[in-house]
């Protein structure tokens, strides 16, 4: 499935939920995706030759207030585990929430695994609200 | 070569900078270049395999016309041993022994040609191996630079909103609230259902004239009052 593909599915897609998704394909060739339980973090959606990668991109480094880094580094350790489908990263100097998925992966799958990380994303954030800046 | 390693040697060296090129463009041309020459070097062993196979078939059958023609001679020298035919028998037995000397060096070549089939498989295994581990090593260089592109245009925009302060907190604050919105209005749909529902209770009941009579609440009220000026 292309990300345009994905984009125009996404679009017509209706969660069990009530969850909606819109999503549009940038200059960049990165399909952004907006899901409804979650309108202020878009997930960006790319591919590989083997891998679909959907990526939120948290905060930077320096919206951490100073001192802090090391405790959030150990918080984000420990709670990436527990987290479902997606894993806590670090890409340059921006936090992560990302989840890959093998190129073959199904579309409801894919729509049901960004709804997760959308909701993911609120949480992950509540937990290390009070360490940032 | 381990990409990983090579990747947060990068990142230590200082190249995390958004923008900047994590992966040497060099080692992803090398791997690039395995994985063509690997397939390369399968598809002309794919050849010479086929060419090998041709030769066999041809050994195999003129291994099996010597064995008949073999066959067919030491029945004929036993005939002619049995006729008396000592020197012919002779002839005959010469020429067996040539045949098998020729039979003989056709194995030989027939044994050489097997053990070049089987490297050549071997070859080709060991190419296919290179190829999966580039292409796997590769997937790694190419996730990175992905996510490394996903994540490059947001955090462009992290960086432009200038007041940085509580951006996280805010925008938490603003989903939350459309959260609970959502939920007031669910809420608010089930009350109405529910009201919905007393209501048609309600209309049930009057209509079976159970409950409350419109008609008597004035005298019942009246004779309320009279019961408190008597007492």
């Amino acid at each position: 499935m292309t990300l345009d593909e994905l984009a125009f599915r996404l679009n017509d897609f209706n969660g069990e939920e009530g969850t909606t998704f819109d999503a549009l394909v940038t200059e960049q060739d990165i399909l952004e995706v907006t899901c409804s339980n979650n309108d202020e973090f878009p997930i960006h959606v790319t591919q590989t030759d083997t891998q679909i990668l959907a990526v939120t991109p948290l905060f930077n480094i320096s919206e951490v207030e100073s001192g802090n880094v090391d405790e959030l580094n150990a918080i984000f350790l420990r709670l990436s585990p527990a987290v479902p489908l997606s894993s806590i990263g670090l890409q340059g100097e921006t936090y992560i929430l990302f989840g890959a998925m093998a190129l073959s992966t199904r579309f409801e799958v894919i729509a049901h695994e960004l709804e997760v990380q959308a909701e993911n994303t609120i949480d992950v954030l509540e937990a290390v609200e009070h360490l940032l800046a | 070569m381990g990409v990983l390693k090579d990747l947060m040697q990068a990142v230590r060296g200082g190249a995390n900078e958004v923008g900047e090129a994590i992966v040497d463009a060099n080692a992803i041309r090398i791997l690039e270049q395995e994985i063509r020459d690997a397939e390369s070097a399968i598809a002309s062993a794919k050849q010479s395999l086929t060419r090998m196979k041709s030769s066999e078939i041809r050994l195999k059958r003129d291994l099996s016309t010597l064995a008949a023609d073999i066959a067919d001679y030491e029945q004929k020298a036993i005939s002619a041993l049995n006729a008396g035919e000592e020197a012919l028998a002779g002839e005959v037995a010469e020429r067996i022994a040539e045949l098998e000397g020729d039979r003989d060096d056709k194995a030989g070549e027939q044994e050489a040609l097997n053990n070049e089939v089987n490297k050549i498989h071997a070859m080709i295994k060991a190419r296919e191996r290179t190829i999966q581990k580039n292409k796997r090593e590769l997937d790694k260089v190419r996730t990175v630079q992905e996510l490394q592109r996903a994540t490059e245009s947001v955090s462009r925009n992290f960086a432009a909103t200038g007041s940085k302060g509580h951006r996280v907190s805010q925008a938490l604050d603003r989903v939350k609230a459309k959260q609970q919105n959502w939920q007031d209005r669910m809420e608010a749909g089930e009350w109405l259902e529910g009201q919905e529902g007393v209501d048609d209770i309600d209309a049930k009941l009057k209509a079976k004239g159970i409950g409350t009579s419109g008609g008597s609440a004035g005298s019942d009220v009246l004779a309320r009052l009279k019961a408190r000026q008597s007492g």
